[in-house]
């Protein structure tokens, strides 16, 4: 049941773009039911074992239509958890292209990418910056992508492309000049805080729809990004560019700016700011509040709610008790905030997937991993940044639907934390986060890749490891980051350990032909006689 | 009662284990047998020989294998302890053989141990041992091979080899045979036969022993209860070596002659019979003949060994007055034709048939009896087996003047004469022989000639051959391949062919030998034809053909290959050996004795070893990979490093600034962190700047700043120490050019090269007119003007020496004005022309540091170091605590350079080999709370280091504590000084936690004048904070950085040390 009602939703969605393929839908419509009568009799195994005949036979359309559920699923067979192979990315470096044309430290990429897959390393992710490639308005310089995305392929590695649609400050990538110029005369196209800050590294959500940029939406300058990209890299699709992750705000994760003042070192993470002063932002809450009969809630966000770096009860919004995140107000608020949220990633997904949905790619977008104070009652973090999930409410069933929705797939950072390195005093929780979502993800069937938070955090590989072999094992996991650290004398041999122990009891034989050999050799040497003679 | 006796502790830092047990073992160095001259080279000799039964003057360890326990036994009634050793054992484990099976047989019974992180692979050739943990952890880098011998003075013997480094030495693998305890591991060593050892990684059910014993697998000492054999204290040896005497007999192949191309394998067969014989026992002479020449001057001293075999004589003299018993080189013109200098004290020289009918080869030394010489001393080598044959344990000793003291061990004396290493089994034997040419010659106040025999006995192992001969008659188009054996009763041969190098089996095509029958359609089976002592076929085959394989079964049903693989024997390379077989064919049957064809014919078989089979490939080929990823990880990381690109957003520590940098050429910039590129054994390869080049980026990526590369010069001697031709730079590690392209990567990559210049001695090219070596040739064509003049060997006509001398070559009178000036031009011409940022002053102790001073202003290094070696100040052989003297002496001559280069600072070496291996680490604080070493007093000249090529590396001159080489860095990487990291440390094990020290050192940026605080120095631990910033600590006990306005979060930490970073 659930699968026809994704698929009736995914045509909803696709058919905005494609007459003749939700023609075609239709016209397999009926096959569905044998498939499921199929699916029934033989667990996942086979049915994927079937998809991936059909796809090789050419019949792509046909499988989207008898089955649009696993659509994605189905490009791409390794996923399944059939096969049980895990499979690792890398981050590139975020500078490994920072000026469109050229290359950063080209030998040093060439020569790590040939150690990965020496390593057995399945592929590298790849941030292609909009600031970077969308220097005028409408057009595009990929040649420097394009270089890096050769390389790739040339390593024989899988390429994992990330759409960035903010800025970097470490090191730095601003948004592209003409975006910037705008901003500096409209500052109400970027979020702003309680004390009108704007953060100026991406774009508000409320400016989505409207036509800011150049008489533009921001959703149509964002769609002639990804189609002049698909355009252009389309004789990497499927083959070497297997997975497109859709930039959705700061830091590329769905998600409010608000915790953007770095917490300084050493000290535990504040609760962070509601994001909803920008004009439009505000706009958009009045909207709400009128057509919910509480115009005068629309005026602004809590005004009880902490500043960035303090703790949740140092005022009352947050308190575990009889804190206004509770009342009817909060209630109001939270839920506005967030269905923004919900509905900005809903836009830009589904932008994304009806763009790279007749592809062989999976589309991607990244959720945070808003870990701190998950211990409280209201999750204050999660608040700020757009989760509207407290101890009683479930925020990630909305987010997971959407995703759903979208036939996209999850990204999680942070699966390198544990719970016993986070500071004792922050009530951060990461472990209960991270499997809070993915049981909601689980349960809606979308499928969740892994990534770290930074590399080095202790205990993180281990962590790691945890989460790809456990129960419920991750098979898509991006490790962060390329750089001087990553091959540093420090980090590097535990990578490589790290790596072999993930791959060594998964790789097919054929990829190991030394454990082959072993067995061969243990099998002579059992038969020479002197064994018996030096063991007894 | 206690078995094993160790003579010291193993000194290569791979073996052992951080945690967990410890691996003992002797590191035998490459020339272990260049004895003599110091406490530590006499010990060398020691671990090479102490199996013997004579008196060696040194205290053992003995360690009762039975039990974790050590006790310090004074085994030998000597009042010269010269070192002593104290150790763990842990875990040794004992794996019994049944007692109806019997090795006999075997000729070897090999064990790898392969050391890879913190784990370690015992496997045994014969298939049996098995792995310790994952095989596949990380990078498998060692090797060692250790041997046992019959207790009770047993002797455990290692090789430790790295991939790199090319192998040294040829174990005599017949020892395995005659010892009767385990071997791990024994083997001749090739870089062929270091992989495949590898390849015989067997995958059995993991087990916890380090060292494993096998006892009694010799089938006559079947009677003695297994348990006992550690612990027996009476006396069995006298028993048991009768009882074996009487079990050897004389055995002899006949000559195979008119042959191509001769392989003989060594089986390992697994022969049930007992008392079957396996060693084949050589009596021969040792004659020392001293008469007088027909001129009636010179006298001459004729050494002769009867035994066939490639004999070395290892020789030098002591000069009248001489205290102790180093040796000194002998000089030039007493030299015979072929000898070779041996570092500074001793030259080897072959043996030489006199006439092609003398039974005899011999070495003969001519020398003046007027001169100094006090007397000779030697030991014979066999080049073959890699044993060494001594005296009583002792240098032989011929004394040519009439005073000396009888120590002992003189020649005249009564003597007996034992082979070293597995002398212990032919104990009975040679007290039988012992010659009672005792007399008092020693007491004649007159040199009068003499002559006199030794018995020797050479014990060669012969188990039971294969002999391959292959013939190819020039017209025919067929290889005839002759097969023999003389393991007795039925053989059958089962053969194939194969015509690739994989090895795949094929039956080829007709005619076969009579007895041949097709086997299941894959292999053929071949009877031999008995013939006197053995059995023989003739094969007649296609000279296409690329190889011929086969195992033999013998009558027992038992099958025999060779080392796990069946024995396979290269056609292709017996068609190019047509052409060149009669000169060699005849040698071959010229020899008496099968021994000698074995022993000259196993050099083949190791060349065949290297042969690979196809699953070799597969696991070289993922050892490969691992090496590759890491090379191209180093790569990316010095790139990455280097071009961290600037941000404009300023950085949140820039308060943090760096020191203003004052680069001077005694320190560098201050930040300097030295590695030292080369070995003793890096010029065997003949393409060190090729490999080193290799290896660029991974060392500058490791964070070193400065590398210090071998003497580049033409050399005497093959590690570049005895320079004869500045100019020439074509040396045993490469072209000029080859050194160019290095010097130009190693720039590439960041780092400021050092080249090591010997200044301090010079070989002449020519001689004078007295015959003595002093005149020069090349560009700078000195004359005896240039050498010093108060060296009578070299009767230099220059000023007196300014430093101490170097025996073993002139010594360069460096108060000359021409001298001077043309060493300065030379130097100029090394930066200008090879690109060498800085120098390495070899034996700065030979001149004074003043003319160093010139020097380096005129060529204006980057950075300069001098060797000042000398000895610590010890008390009744106890190191003192203080070491002011020693340090002192060092800083007069930085001082002397006007701190134009820096020191070695061997004194803080010395007191690390104390206070780490006999637990005081009291005395890494001096009286005034200081570091103790030269880094106490001048940190920003001290290059502190804790091995080297000539400390460690395969001479081990003075190796650091084994095991212990982690605690070593922590203190000099975290410490002011400039540090400098051994070649050997980088590629081994040690690799990434010198890595992480190295760039902790960099990352808290920590100089060489940097500020220690030490903070306990006592019994077991020592802990210091540098510059507030990192805090150490080393040793067993226990230290923590107090919680006080420092947040110190523990950064490193390993074996006996932690290193604290301050968080801010």
């Amino acid at each position: 049941m659930e699968v026809s009602v994704i698929r009736s939703s995914s045509q909803a969605k696709s058919s905005k773009t494609e007459l003749g393929c939700r023609d075609l839908r239709f016209c397999f419509g009926k096959s569905n039911d044998k498939n499921k009568i199929f699916s029934r009799k033989a667990n996942s195994v086979c049915f994927d074992s079937q998809i991936s005949r059909f796809r090789k036979a050419g019949l792509r359309f046909t499988l989207k239509a008898v089955h649009s559920d696993p659509i994605l699923e189905s490009k791409s067979p390794a996923t399944s958890k059939s096969l049980d192979r895990l499979r690792l990315f890398v981050g590139l470096p975020l500078d490994a292209v920072s000026d469109g044309n050229s290359v950063n430290h080209a030998r040093a990429i060439g020569a790590g990418l040939k150690a990965l897959k020496l390593l057995g390393v399945e592929g590298v992710e790849l941030p292609v910056w909009w600031g970077v490639v969308e220097n005028e308005m409408g057009k595009y310089d990929w040649s420097g992508y394009l270089a890096v995305a050769e390389m790739v392929q040339k390593a024989g590695l899988k390429l994992h492309v990330s759409l960035c649609f903010h800025a970097s400050s470490q090191p730095r990538i601003p948004l592209p000049k003409w975006v910037t110029k705008i901003g500096e005369s409209q500052s109400s196209i970027f979020f702003a805080d309680r004390s009108g800050q704007h953060y100026q590294q991406c774009l508000s959500l409320a400016v989505d729809d409207l036509a800011v940029l150049d008489g533009k939406t921001p959703v149509q300058v964002y769609q002639g990004f990804c189609e002049s990209f698909k355009s252009t890299f389309s004789p990497f699709m499927g083959s070497t560019i297997t997975g497109i992750s859709m930039g959705l705000g700061p830091d590329g994760e769905l998600r409010y700016p608000s915790h953007h003042k770095p917490a300084k070192s050493g000290t535990i993470t504040g609760v962070g700011e509601f994001q909803c002063y920008d004009t439009n932002m505000l706009n958009l809450l009045k909207q709400y509040a009128e057509a919910n009969g509480n115009p005068l809630w629309g005026l602004g966000g809590p005004h009880d709610a902490p500043t960035y770096d303090q703790a949740p009860n140092l005022n009352s919004f947050f308190k575990d008790h009889g804190g206004s995140w509770e009342s009817p107000y909060g209630d109001f608020f939270l839920s506005w905030y967030s269905s923004e949220l919900v509905s900005h990633g809903n836009r830009l997904l589904s932008l994304a997937s009806s763009i790279f949905g007749d592809t062989e790619v999976n589309v991607y977008g990244k959720v945070p991993l808003m870990h701190s104070w998950y211990k409280t009652r209201a999750h204050p973090s999660e608040l700020t940044a757009g989760f509207y999930n407290t101890a009683s409410r479930n925020g990630y069933e909305a987010v997971a639907e959407m995703f759903a929705r979208n036939s996209c797939k999850i990204i999680l950072p942070g699966m390198d934390l544990s719970d016993e390195h986070q500071p004792h005093d922050a009530l951060s929780s990461p472990e209960s986060l991270l499997a809070q979502i993915r049981t909601t993800c689980n349960k809606h069937r979308v499928e969740v890749a892994g990534q770290n938070l930074a590399s080095g955090a202790p205990g993180g590989l281990e962590q790691i490891k945890k989460n790809m072999l456990g129960e419920n094992p991750i098979d898509l996991f991006t490790y962060q980051r390329m750089g001087a650290h990553f091959f540093s004398p420090e980090h590097f041999p535990s990578f490589t350990e790290f790596v072999r122990s993930l791959s060594q009891p998964e790789l097919h034989p054929d990829d190991l032909p030394s454990d082959e050999a072993e067995a061969t050799e243990s099998v002579q040497t059992s038969s020479d006689p002197n064994i018996h003679l030096q063991t007894a | 009662m206690a078995t094993l006796a160790i003579g010291s502790l193993l000194q290569n830092p791979r073996l052992s284990s951080p945690r967990g047990p410890k691996l003992l073992l002797n590191l035998k160095p490459l020339r272990s047998l260049d004895l003599g001259c110091s406490p530590h080279r006499k010990l060398l000799c020691f671990s090479d020989a102490c199996s013997s039964n004579s008196n060696p003057c040194g205290k053992f360890h003995v360690v009762k294998a039975s039990s974790t326990d050590t006790a310090p036994i004074d085994s030998f009634s000597s009042a010269d302890v010269l070192y002593e050793q104290t150790f763990p054992v842990n875990r040794i484990e004992k794996i019994e053989v049944p007692a109806e099976t019997d090795i006999t047989g075997i000729d070897t019974l090999v064990f790898d141990m392969i050391t890879s992180g913190d784990n370690h692979f015992v496997e045994s050739r014969n298939g049996a041992i098995p792995k310790l943990d994952p095989p596949d952890s990380t990078l498998l880098c060692e090797l060692c091979w250790i041997l046992e011998f019959p207790q009770p003075q047993s002797i455990v013997q290692a090789w430790s080899t790295i991939p790199e480094n090319h192998c040294h030495q040829t174990l005599d693998t017949q020892a395995s045979l005659a010892s009767q305890m385990l071997l791990l591991q024994a083997s001749d060593s090739s870089d062929a036969r270091y992989s495949h050892q590898l390849r015989r990684f067997p995958t059995a059910s993991p087990q916890p022993p380090f060292a494993v014993t096998l006892k009694h697998h010799r089938g006559h000492h079947k009677d003695r209860k297994s348990s006992d054999s550690f612990d027996a204290t009476s006396n069995p040896r006298q028993e048991e070596g009768r009882e074996k005497k009487k079990n050897r007999e004389k055995r002899e192949i006949s000559a195979i002659s008119l042959c191509d191309f001769i392989t003989v394998f060594p089986l390992q067969a697994m022969l049930k019979k007992k008392n079957k014989e396996k060693i084949n026992v050589v009596e021969g002479k040792l004659l020392i003949r001293l008469d007088q020449s027909k001129d009636q001057l010179n006298w001459r001293l004729t050494i002769g060994c009867s035994l066939s075999g490639k004999w070395i004589l290892h020789w030098g003299v002591s000069y009248v007055g001489d205290t102790g018993s180093e040796w000194d080189q002998p000089p030039k013109d007493m030299w015979p034709h072929g000898s070779i200098p041996i570092k500074d004290y001793a030259i080897e020289t072959p043996f030489k048939k006199p006439s092609k009918d003398d039974t005899f080869h011999e070495v003969k030394i001519d020398f003046n009896p007027s001169s100094a010489i006090e007397a000779i001393h030697f030991i014979l080598k066999d080049e073959e087996t890699g044993a060494s044959y001594q005296h009583k344990g002792r240098d032989f000793r011929v004394s040519l003047v009439n005073y000396l003291e009888d120590d002992g061990n003189m020649i005249q004396a009564k003597s007996s004469f034992g082979k070293c290493p597995d002398a212990v089994e032919q104990l009975p034997n040679m007290v039988l022989k012992a010659e009672a040419s005792c007399d008092s010659k020693n007491e004649n106040r007159r040199l009068e000639g003499f002559y006199e025999e030794q018995p020797i006995v050479k014990e060669v192992s012969v188990g039971n051959m294969v002999s391959v001969a292959i013939r190819k008659f020039p017209d025919a188009a067929n290889i005839d391949l002759h097969l023999e054996t003389d393991i007795p009763g039925d053989v059958v041969v089962h053969w194939g062919v194969c015509r690739d190098d994989a090895k795949t089996w094929e039956i080829p095509a007709v005619p076969y030998p009579p007895e041949t029958t097709v086997f299941r359609n894959k292999a053929l089976r071949t009877l031999l034809q008995p013939t006197g002592n053995g059995s023989r076929a003739l094969f007649t085959l296609d000279e296409k053909l690329d190889g011929f394989l086969f195992v033999l079964k013998l009558d027992d049903n038992s099958w025999v290959n060779f080392q796990g693989n069946d024995f396979y024997i290269p056609l292709s390379s017996a068609r190019s050996f047509t052409g060149q077989s009669d000169s060699e064919s005849e040698e071959t049957s010229g020899k008496a004795h099968t021994d000698g064809i074995i022993n000259e014919i196993r050099n083949l078989v190791s060349g065949l070893n290297s042969e690979k089979s196809l699953q070799t490939k597969v696991k070289e080929a993922k050892e490969s990979i691992l090496n590759e990823i890491e090379k191209l990880a180093a790569e990316a990381y010095s790139i990455f490093r280097s071009s961290t690109p600037s941000y404009p957003e300023e950085d949140s520590d820039a308060d943090d600034a760096e020191p203003t940098i004052n680069i001077s050429s005694g320190t560098g910039s201050g930040f300097e962190i030295l590695c030292q590129g080369f070995n003793w054994e890096s010029n065997k390869s003949g393409r060190w700047y090729m490999e080193l080049k290799e290896k660029a980026s991974e060392i500058s990526s490791l964070g070193f700043t400065v590398i210090w590369l071998p003497p580049p010069t033409e050399s005497v001697s093959p590690e570049g120490y005895m320079p004869k031709d500045l100019y020439n730079l074509n040396s045993r590690y490469g072209t000029i050019d080859e050194l160019k392209d290095l010097v130009k990567s190693l720039h590439g990559v960041g780092l400021k090269v050092l080249g090591d210049v010997v200044l301090n001695h010079r070989c002449a090219h020519y001689q004078n007119q007295n015959g003595v070596w002093n005149i020069f040739g090349g560009r700078l064509n000195w004359d005896d003007r240039a050498v010093v003049g108060d060296d009578p060997h070299f009767q230099g006509r220059g000023n007196k020496s300014s430093g101490d001398n170097f025996h073993a070559a002139p010594n360069i009178d460096h108060s000359q004005d021409f001298v001077r000036k043309d060493l300065i031009e030379w130097l100029c011409w090394l930066r200008e022309e090879i690109g060498y940022d800085g120098w390495r002053l070899d034996f700065v102790r030979g001149f004074w540091g003043g003319y160093v001073k010139d020097y380096l202003d005129a060529s204006e290094p980057y950075f300069a170091v001098g060797e000042y070696w000398d000895s610590l100040s010890y008390t009744y052989g106890e190191m003192d605590h203080n070491q002011d003297a020693h340090r002192q002496r060092i800083v007069d001559w930085i001082n002397a350079t006007n701190g134009t280069a820096g020191a070695f600072d061997v004194t803080t070496k010395g007191i690390l080999h104390s206070a780490l291996e006999r637990r005081e680490y009291w005395r890494l604080s001096d009286q005034k709370g200081k570091p103790p070493g030269v880094v106490g007093w001048w940190p920003s000249r001290a290059v502190t280091f804790i091995e080297n090529h000539d400390t460690g590396s395969t001479q081990g001159h003075w190796r650091f504590p084994g095991g212990k080489e982690m605690q070593g860095y922590a203190y000099i990487l975290t410490h002011p000084g400039t540090p400098a990291v051994f070649y050997d440390h980088i590629v081994s094990h040690h690799r990434s936690e010198i890595g992480a020290l190295i760039s902790l050192r960099n990352r808290n940026k920590i100089h060489c004048r940097s500020i220690v605080e030490i903070v306990k120095a006592e019994r077991d631990v020592y802990a210091a904070t540098i510059d507030d910033r990192v805090a150490m600590k080393i040793g067993p006990g226990y230290y923590e950085p107090p919680s006080g306005p420092h947040r110190w979060s523990l950064a490193l930490e390993g074996y006996d040390y932690k290193v604290w970073e301050a968080s801010s």
